[in-house]
């Protein structure tokens, strides 16, 4: 019984449409009511061609008010479908909306804490099994509360109470299996879903490992392989239907012993003339009434006990704190002026060595900052926290604390080109637009030209309007960096953060973006973080990162007086290039 | 996706998809044989109820006559034909169940076959993913159409046909009426299916829009912030939700308009007719109160099998769209290479040579150009190059992967082409670049499939490559578990785990891919004493990233562009002071900054 108590907790919600969920279940109750009548008038209709009563007259009245009744029930329950499922759709509607602008709350820490699948079941099966519960559940709960009760308020007083109890004996039963069959079935599918996934799990594994498989000649002995995994699959779905199969039959055996009880008995009151025989055939209508009643009282409980958990998970998501947020009396003046990093120590959480220890430099409006370093010593660490994707203290902006600003102001000044070039689904002009939705194509072109991919957008054959991603055309790495430059460009930034987003652009764009950068960069601040040195050697203050601490810093020129990792990588990768072109230095 | 993949995602013909499901379920006619008698003979037993109820009505209890062994019988009879209907009931449903699952049981086994017997080629451009989801996913979308449409379909079709028996053996005339209920559920019906399926195609159509919209927010969630772009995001996605939630609402309106309340408006003018019937008729002559009993009856039981068919027709549309991508995979042609001419030749020196090779993916852009080169049996061959420079494409077709249409590969002299894939998989062993375990434990990823390959080999190969002493370590030693893609490994581990799966064959032509990613130095060290004993008296081609492999090779090759640009021994190239010599000193220099090698 503690499942209904997801009831309880969806009672904010039943309050805020305690108007339709109201009058859904005050129609459910007038439809249950009603459903009573074609019985009876069954009943009517034998007693009168037993004792010859009939004339057409009585005959013509019966059955027009059946035919009224039909459609009268017909609107009702139509309407009671239109209340109720209508609020519980309402409700996944919601649900979603809130879960999405949760989401868009949410620091990155969240997404590295969940996964991506995870939150999408969330969004879709357990708002599913939620509505369910706010729709399906409802109705089943009230129907079976008063068309049961009705109708066997009913039979007891209309007919007989005492033939009401014989036949009613076998019925608990039906509700006792079919809540039972349920769980088990609830159990036995939860495996062969399991079965399904490691069928999945094979699959894709095959595919993956095809070329090994290919190698090895291996392709018949793949296939016995996934005979295997789809036996069990099969063998865990007969467990399932095994216990499926159960169902009609045994209802159908529970109602037909109650119909036999009813007889059997029913026949004796009538010999004894305590009910007549058409009353006879109206209790035997009822009764088929009341398979429906104790069915969903058995469904109920497996629905209720899905959206109990369900509700739990969503509920738990909701409640997730947010990170990074803004401070009591932040500005909401976007930040200008000099950048000074004085950050003493900043590390992940549930991580042990520190990400940034002892950072420290300035930077002045207009200057052009190159941060170099092997992989993981903390380039992305240090711009992000600049963007306040976490909090590293202390980092000053126009001589303010970054927290003394709020995110949507200090965001404002900032343009950030990610390592991952992450572009939407949408056309590539709307992804350049990103930031300023209302910029006119004019603007979406010059921002492709400095970011050098107009010509390569223009060589499509729907231009601007090309749609990326998943179902349009698929872009090349230095496609996406260079499409992701020009949406950070068009904001026009304050602060522009390159984060290694140069490294799928062959040297010569790289030069000609370089360059542009030079030109409309003027008087304002750029970050860029590289692993290739050529992007970052122009740099006014270069810094090498090493494990979290900035190992060299200075300008090119002083850099390569220092002979260390700098010099050797600069010296390398000038090797580097030679070898791509061939070996011949041009 | 190419353009000769294009078509795999077109929709088949409904119809012809539809015909096609059935030949599946040819081969179980004996099994569907019995389902049906056992389906009959329980819708005979329940529908019989009734009509022992009518009798007693009629016969005993109007007329008021009350013979003991009569009733006994009657009743005795009426208990008995519930249970043995639910006994047949209980069996015909799950024999229905067992014959749909192992429908989809082939349906899968033949697509997954089809699939592994395809060429590299389609894998290289074909999405896994994609892949994935038609043999798995769409096969159990048409699950749904055997288990819950078909069979379902089955038995209320049957179950009504019954009812009808019933009805027409009780009063032919009224029965005869009541077959006018039939016209008005299949208008009903008609009317449903076109408009649901058009309905819920645009409700699924704006649940997957929404999905991907959510999808794609949580995995670009950091650029929206930074962009500050939360505001527009949610209110694009309050669009999104509203336009699935009106979807929604419209199906659930149609639903509320045919199902359930439409057949229960028809179930209560049926009752109407009976009853005017019965009422007209005694107005002249006596009726049997007990057949009255009895139609009332039926016509209870009638209108909740057609409830459930209607609502599953919405179910056998989807299912027939997955079923046309199964059908789509399936007849796809592009087989992986096959052997060429009757002859069957023997590799038993492993002497390669390459003629003139020149070879193009696309047909447009040639990857190799003009190759040629021999290596003798026992010799080993350095491939030399940066990425895109044709290496990895020359063992694409070593391994006849692909198949060479300009110039000629030569094995022991014979065409490459002659050989059988099986005499060439199994005399050549490729170490590839990438390691891929497969789940299961250490000895099943040694010796993959390969009964004939003994405990004692297995170990005796981990032996070999010096990958014995990290598994020995291990508390299960070679029963340890391999996670996904051997995660819990590390690469050096997984390299020598792979030189291990290799060896275990014993392969006459050795073919190596070396790994980039860079290992300690302890684990180095195994991997090249591993690589030098293996490829002691083979022949093999390496595509080198070693300094150790290079110098001990009797030949390197060194491409650019899919060309040989310099050929000769180690001390013979770095005299020529070109390509060679510049990689090499980046190697050198690499090593000192303990940067990942070219």
């Amino acid at each position: 019984m503690y499942q209904l108590k997801v009831f309880l907790d969806l009672m904010w919600y039943f309050k805020k449409e305690k108007w339709y969920y109201l009058g859904g279940i005050a129609i459910l109750a007038v439809v249950s009511v009603l459903s009573l009548i074609p019985p009876y008038v069954v009943g009517v209709i034998v007693d009168h061609i037993h004792n010859n009563t009939l004339n057409e007259q009585v005959l013509r009245n019966w059955m027009l008010l059946l035919c009224g009744l039909a459609v009268i029930i017909y609107i009702l329950r139509y309407l009671w479908r239109i209340f109720i499922f209508g609020s519980a759709i309402k409700l996944a509607r919601l649900l979603r909306n809130q879960l999405y602008e949760h989401f868009t709350r949410m620091a990155s820490s969240f997404y590295h804490r969940k996964r991506t699948g995870d939150l999408m079941a969330h969004s879709t099966n357990d708002i599913r099994a939620i509505e369910q519960t706010a729709g399906a559940g409802v109705l089943t709960l009230v129907d079976s509360l008063t068309m049961g009760g009705f109708v066997i308020v009913t039979m007891a007083v209309t007919i007989s109470w005492e033939l009401t109890l014989i036949a009613l004996l076998p019925m608990p039963l039906m509700a006792f299996a079919t809540s039972k069959y349920g769980s088990m079935l609830h159990k036995r599918f939860g495996k062969a879903q399991a079965a399904f996934s490691s069928l999945n799990d094979k699959v894709q594994e095959s595919m993956s490992g095809i070329r090994v498989t290919k190698a090895f000649g291996y392709e018949k002995e793949e296939v016995e392989a996934f005979k295997k995994k789809s036996d069990d699959v099969v063998e865990k779905n007969i467990s399932v239907a095994k216990v499926d199969a159960l169902f009609d039959p045994t209802i159908s055996l529970i109602v037909g012993m109650s119909f036999f009880l009813s007889i059997a008995f029913g026949a004796r009151f009538v010999v004894n003339g305590d009910i007549s025989i058409g009353q006879l055939t109206s209790f035997t209508v009822y009764l088929g009434l009341l398979i429906w009643p104790m069915l969903a009282f058995g469904w109920l409980f497996n629905i209720v006990e899905r959206g109990r958990a369900s509700y739990d998970r969503v509920s738990g998501l909701l409640k997730e704190k947010q990170d990074v947020k803004d401070d009591p009396g932040a500005l909401n003046t976007p930040p200008t002026g000099e950048i000074s990093f004085d950050v003493v120590q900043f590390s992940y959480k549930n991580a042990d060595q520190k990400s940034l220890d002892n950072v420290r430099f300035n930077v002045l409006p207009g200057q052009t900052i190159g941060i170099a370093g092997k992989t993981g010593s903390g380039k992305t660490t240090l711009v992000k926290a600049l963007m306040r994707e976490f909090d590293a203290k202390t980092i000053f902006f126009g001589v303010k604390p970054l927290q003394s600003y709020t995110l949507d102001a200090l965001r404002s000044s900032i343009g950030y080109v990610p390592q991952d070039h992450f572009l939407f689904s949408a056309t590539i002009a709307d992804n350049i637009s990103f930031a300023r939705p209302d910029a006119s194509y004019k603007e979406i072109m010059d921002a492709a030209k400095l970011a050098n991919i107009h010509e390569d957008i223009i060589s499509f054959s729907e231009g601007y309007e090309t749609v990326v991603g998943e179902r349009g055309v698929t872009l090349s790495g230095g496609q996406k960096q260079r499409i992701s430059i020009a949406r950070a460009l068009i904001k026009d930034p304050e602060v522009l953060i390159l984060d290694d987003s140069l490294s799928a652009v062959d040297a010569k764009t790289e030069e000609a973006i370089l360059e542009s950068l030079r030109r409309v960069r003027r008087g304002k601040t750029t970050f860029i973080t590289a692993h290739r040195l050529s992007a970052i050697h122009h740099g006014d203050l270069i810094i090498v990162m090493d494990k979290g601490r900035i190992s060299e810093r200075g300008t090119h020129d002083e850099l390569m007086n220092q002979n260390g990792w700098y010099k050797k990588m600069y010296e390398h990768q000038q090797l580097e290039s030679l070898v791509k072109k061939g070996g011949r230095s041009s | 996706m190419s353009e000769k993949h294009k078509h795999l995602l077109e929709p088949l013909n409904q119809r012809l998809v539809f015909k096609r499901l059935l030949t599946y379920a040819k081969p179980h006619w004996r099994w569907l044989i019995v389902a049906f008698i056992l389906l009959i003979g329980g819708t005979g037993a329940e529908i019989l109820g009734p009509i022992l109820v009518k009798i007693f009505i009629d016969d005993y209890l109007t007329p008021g006559i009350f013979d003991t062994q009569a009733l006994v019988w009657l009743a005795s009879g009426y208990i008995g034909l519930h249970l043995s209907a639910a006994v047949m009931n209980y069996t015909q449903l799950l024999l229905f169940q067992k014959i749909a699952l192992r429908i989809i049981q082939e349906l899968r086994i033949d697509v997954f076959e089809k699939v592994e017997k395809l060429g590299l080629s389609f894998f290289d451009q074909f999405p896994a993913g994609g892949l994935v989801s038609r043999i798995t996913n769409d096969t159990e979308q048409v699950k749904e159409l055997y288990v819950s449409v078909m069979a379902i379909f089955v038995q209320n079709i049957v179950f009504l046909i019954g009812v009808f028996i019933a009805m027409f053996y009780l009063n032919i005339q009224l029965a005869l009426f009541c077959l006018f209920i039939l016209p008005f559920l299949i208008v009903i019906m008609q009317l449903y299916r076109k408009l649901s399926s058009k309905y819920y195609a645009e409700m699924s159509e704006k649940l997957s829009q929404l999905n991907a919209r959510l999808n794609e927010s949580i995995q670009g969630m950091a650029i929206i912030q930074v962009f500050r772009q939360e505001r527009r995001m949610n209110k694009e996605f309050k669009e999104i939700n509203q336009q699935h939630h009106e979807a929604w609402y419209k199906s659930m309106k149609l639903d509320g308009l045919l199902l359930r309340p439409a057949v229960d408006v028809i179930s209560i003018l049926a009752l109407v007719m009976v009853l005017s019937y019965f009422g007209i008729m005694s107005l002249n002559s006596p009726v049997e109160i007990g057949v009255l009993y009895a139609f009332v009856n039926y016509l209870d039981r009638f209108f909740e099998p057609v409830n459930q068919m209607i609502q599953r027709l919405s179910i056998f549309q989807q299912a027939l769209i997955s079923a046309g991508r199964v059908f789509r995979l399936m007849d796809h042609d592009e087989l992986a290479p096959d052997k060429e001419g009757s002859a069957s030749p023997k590799l038993s020196k492993g002497e390669i040579e390459f003629k003139n090779v020149t070879f193009s993916y696309d047909g447009k852009q040639d990857v190799l150009k003009n190759i040629s080169f021999t290596v003798k049996e026992g010799e080993t061959l350095a491939l030399v190059g940066h990425t895109g420079s044709g290496k990895s494409s020359i063992i694409n077709l070593l391994m006849r992967f692909y198949s060479v249409e300009r110039g000629e590969i030569l094995i022991d002299g014979h065409s490459l082409k002659s050989f059988d894939n099986k005499e060439i998989r199994e005399n050549t062993g490729l170490v590839l670049q990438d390691p891929f375990l497969f789940v299961g434990d250490l000895s099943h990823n040694i010796r993959l499939y390969d009964e004939r390959i003994s405990d004692a080999d297995v170990v005796e190969a981990a032996r070999f490559v010096n990958a014995d002493s990290f598994i020995e370590e291990m508390p299960r030693k070679f029963q340890s578990p391999v996670v996904e893609r051997g995660a819990t490994f590390s690469s050096g581990q997984r390299q020598l785990l792979s030189f291990a799966r290799t060896m275990a064959k014993k392969p006459k032509v050795l073919i190596l891919d070396e790994a980039t990613a860079s290992v300690d130095t302890e684990t180095e060290t195994k991997i090249q004493e591993a690589l030098e004993r293996m490829q002691k008296g083979r022949t093999t081609i390496a595509i080198a990233h070693r300094l150790s492999t290079i110098k001990n090779a009797d030949q390197i090759l060194v491409l650019h562009h899919g060309e040989i640009i310099e050929r000769g021994t180690h001390d013979e190239l770095l005299l020529q002071d070109g390509l060679y010599h510049k990689m090499y000193q980046l190697q050198q220099g690499a090593k000192q900054l303990e940067e990942p090698l070219i």
